[in-house]
């Protein structure tokens, strides 16, 4: 019997549902960078073997000391322990599998996995909102503000947006605000509001997620979450439709395939017919890093031919290995395979096969 | 001849100030400070933070044929400046410093001479183009501002402080201010070396800032000390800012005193987003909070007239950063107060700051060694400081270390400066002891406050304000907020999306 106070906060369903997703197999750092958005590859990896790519960069703000005192909590709380003592490991117990069981309806919110695009997420947020402040000052002849942010290319984008056009100021403002009008139409309130909360301009400061957090009665994660996912669907609608969106497609750069820019570069050398040694070489990159753009690349595009690397007997064997063994920690796969197949084999064949077993996220695996 | 354009000059600067500042008259300083610039002389001034400094180069500014240069170590001071300056309409001012899109900096550079202030960090006048488009510039006026960073006995030396006077030669000498709000006789004689100022006139102002009345609260623990600071949040007149020494104390109190008092209330620390610290900030200059609590990455720059209460809930690590921060308050002249509070338990903050400054024996050892095997490199600079953050040193700790190692010539060891740097840290040591102990001298002090840290600046007390110090008879009484907390302006926030985009966006003009 599951007793009220089992009743799980937004926090403690996400938390519990990410543990569940990683089964142990990574640490608890592994979970704060995914939320985090760590632009490693591991952490970019991690987040498609696991099939939590939709969390990836949704709690861009978070730092660690938040981060803690929820682990601890859940802990004190019974749902989650060690996987084994001193590990920083974490496993939900019966009562967190409980807990989270009985949580009747799916929470998260489903722009979130509208992830082609999130590159280039935060630089799109940044130039948006300096965007708003700029035309929100031009309109109401505004004589100086504070700009929100500094990062060069933030400004310089902005900057060319604004003496690209030939339209008065106020026509120019109108534009964007007919633009955003459409784009948030299309999107949940809850997220619309969200989003537009924290856009700054003339006499209205923007809030922080935490202050629209408290004013709004809910916790900071789910202000996270509810953000991303309209900030997303935002983003989508431009980079699909920019002629519908001229104004807003000049801050957004679209790259479709989600790649970053690095394994980009590596994708176009490969397709040019140079080896993974000579990408190295003619990059001066390590190997190893090479192989990093190769599994992010499989993982983004399912089509993509990897027969140079690994055959497909070799693929079957590691995925029947790691299905026996119930594991993705590659170095209890490699120390069963011994020579037979590199890590970089490992790595590649777990990805493909992560990504044919297709999305799992939103409450259908449990 | 002579005589009669100076006075001219000193007529015109009255008007400048009236007409562009809107002011009626100078303050005390300004004056002077402005007279002896216009004639041409090397000016030393030592002016207490919130006394007005900046009018001392920008009214010149509009006298002198030519660019100011102003010299600032920090972005956010140099922004708040430029700020400043659009506000009353100026637009040839601008800044220069590394964080800029090199596009950006380029503009810049291309119309220098239409300029009229530029503000350019330490660094950036050291690149030998950007010198040279300056050289090719007539530069009216070298202003150093926080000029104590030149010297090593100060906690903010800056080296690339110590080329400036290379700097000056190379611009033709032309006058130079050098401007700080502290500096002790040490400091002093370091600035007008380091510089090379020469006539060099000196305005030495009173540490002392006579409208804001000192107190002391001595406690039991923090959950006292919680309950006085709710208790004199809603009685005294606001906005406040509440100095915390750590970051997880700003968050905890600023919800305290939201959950008691309903004041509006935030929290800034350098752990926050830089979008987030910009948005409080804004808030806060706009009147939108009535209390912040930060650490004390909050306030340079900050330009805002009517703070009425500085609140220090642990207290620093000197009686310069203490009177820099309370300086924070009633810029605009009126009545202000700063409240300190105390507990025995707050000790080890200060003193941890301070072992936190320096890099470890162990640290420093090691990574002596690993630079002469070639497994670190001082260069990038970003990334050696990162790699050393990243083993646990602090920032100061780090950019300690690299101003040691950068100094290595090409044909030495590394470790071969070993015992010099740990000579230097224990000096440096010694010296923030002592400015330590001043501090809890003050706290621990039976006298009257003012006259404390006037003795402690080598001042003779002028003259005892009405309201004082606790130590004078001073009561929370005399501070009562004319209004109460419910009569404040509660600016409501819009958070309907539609509504909010069309303020944003639709000027109030927007039918024509
Ligand atoms: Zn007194």
């Amino acid at each position: 019997m599951i007793e009220e106070s089992n009743k799980l906060l937004y926090r403690d369903e996400l938390i519990l549902y990410l543990i569940h997703c990683f089964q142990g197999e990574r640490t608890i750092s592994g979970i704060y960078h995914l939320l985090k958005g760590k632009k490693s590859a591991q952490s970019i990896q991690d987040s498609y073997l696991f099939h939590v790519e939709p969390f990836f960069h949704t709690c861009e703000d978070l730092d660690r000391m938040e981060f803690d005192s929820l682990i601890m909590e859940c802990q004190h709380a019974g749902w989650i322990c060690p996987k084994n003592d001193n590990s920083h490991h974490y496993i939900l117990t019966q009562m967190g599998n409980e807990a989270l069981a009985g949580q009747k309806t799916n929470l998260f919110p489903d722009g979130l996995r509208l992830t082609d695009y999130i590159n280039d997420e935060s630089q799109y947020w940044l130039k948006l909102q300096l965007m708003v402040q700029s035309l929100s000052a031009l309109v109401h002849h505004q004589q100086a503000y504070l700009p929100l942010t500094h990062v060069p290319s933030v400004t310089e984008s902005v900057r060319r947006c604004l003496l690209s056009t030939t339209l008065s100021r106020h026509d120019l403002a109108n534009r964007f605000y007919e633009e955003l009008v459409r784009l948030l139409s299309n999107c949940p309130s809850k997220e619309a509001d969200l989003l537009v909360s924290q856009l700054t301009g003339f006499k209205k400061n923007g809030l922080t997620i935490r202050q629209i957090a408290v004013l709004t009665d809910r916790d900071n994660y789910e202000c996270r979450l509810l953000f991303k996912s309209g900030l997303r669907r935002v983003m989508k609608q431009i980079a699909e439709k920019p002629d519908q969106f001229p104004y807003n497609s000049k801050l957004l750069h679209t790259q479709r395939s989600g790649l970053s820019r690095s394994a980009a570069e590596t994708l176009q050398r490969i397709r040019d017919g140079l080896s993974l040694g000579e990408v190295a070489r003619s990059r001066r990159l390590t190997e190893s890093t090479v192989e990093d753009h190769l599994v992010e690349i499989v993982l983004k595009d399912p089509n993509f031919e990897v027969n140079h690397y690994l055959t497909d007997e070799l693929e079957l064997q590691i995925i029947q290995t790691a299905t026996a063994a119930k594991t993705r920690q590659l170095k209890a796969i490699k120390s069963q395979l011994k020579a037979q197949a590199s890590y970089f084999q490992i790595r590649l064949a777990l990805a493909r096969n992560a990504v044919r077993k297709g999305e799992t996220f939103g409450g259908t695996s449990r | 001849m002579e005589l009669r354009d100076e006075t001219q000059k000193l007529k015109r600067a009255h008007v400048i100030l009236k007409e562009k500042f809107g002011y009626e008259q100078f303050r005390a300083g300004q004056w002077q400070v402005i007279q002896d610039v216009l004639n041409g002389h090397d000016v030393f001034a030592m002016m207490p933070t919130g006394s007005g400094k900046s009018i001392c180069y920008e009214v010149p500014g509009y006298l002198m044929e030519g660019l100011v240069l102003i010299i600032s170590p920090l972005l956010s001071l140099m922004e708040d400046q430029v700020h400043q300056l659009r506000k009353i309409g100026e637009k040839q001012a601008r800044a220069l410093n590394g964080l800029m899109h090199p596009q950006e900096r380029k503009r810049v550079l291309q119309k220098i001479n239409t300029l009229r202030f530029l503000f350019i960090s330490p660094e950036m006048l050291r690149q030998p183009q950007i010198l040279a488009v300056l050289q090719r510039t007539k530069v009216s006026l070298f202003v150093v501002d926080e000029a104590h960073c030149v010297s090593q006995w100060g906690h903010d030396f800056r080296p690339d402080y110590l080329y400036l006077a290379q700097i000056k030669a190379k611009l033709g000498y032309p006058p130079c201010l050098a401007v700080t709000a502290t500096a002790d006789e040490r400091v002093r004689v370091d600035i007008a070396r380091a510089l090379d100022l020469r006539d060099v006139r000196q305005l030495l102002m009173s540490v002392d800032r006579s409208n804001i009345a000192l107190i002391v609260k001595k406690v039991m623990d923090n959950s006292e000390k919680v309950d006085q600071l709710i208790q004199l949040l809603s009685k005294v007149r606001l906005p406040g800012i509440v100095y915390c020494a750590a970051r997880d104390w700003t968050e905890r109190l600023a919800e305290q005193i939201r959950l008691h008092t309903g004041l509006r209330t935030a929290y800034y620390h350098g752990g926050m987003d830089a979008v987030d610290r910009r948005k409080i900030q804004n808030q806060f200059l706009d009147g939108e909070l009535d209390v912040l609590c930060c650490t004390n990455a909050f306030g340079m720059g900050i330009n805002k007239p009517d703070i009425r209460l500085v609140v220090h809930f642990q207290f620093p690590g000197t009686m310069n950063a203490y009177l820099q921060e309370i300086g924070r308050a009633s810029r605009d002249g009126k009545q202000g107060l700063a409240v300190l509070y105390y507990t025995e338990q707050d000790e080890r903050y200060p003193s941890g700051f301070i072992d936190m400054n320096f890099p470890d024996d162990t640290m420093l050892h090691q990574v002596l060694v690993e630079l002469d095997q070639g497994l670190l490199q001082t260069e990038p600079k970003d990334n050696f400081l990162e790699t050393l953050q990243g083993r646990g040193a602090s920032e100061t700790a780090a950019r300690f270390l690299y101003e040691q190692v950068r100094a290595v010539p090409r044909e030495k060891r590394f470790l071969s400066i070993l015992d010099e740097c740990r000579r230097i840290i224990r000096e440096r040591r010694i010296i923030q002891m002592n400015d330590l102990k001043v501090m809890k001298d003050y706290i621990n002090s039976n006298t009257c406050r003012r006259a404390f840290y006037q003795s402690f600046y080598k001042e003779k007390q002028q003259h005892k304000p009405k309201l004082c110090c606790d130590q004078c008879g001073l009561q929370f009484d005399a501070f009562s907020g004319e209004e109460s907390p419910e009569d404040r302006p509660h600016s409501e926030q819009i958070l309907e999306w539609r509504a909010r985009l069309t303020l944003l966006l639709k000027g109030s003009d927007h039918e024509k």
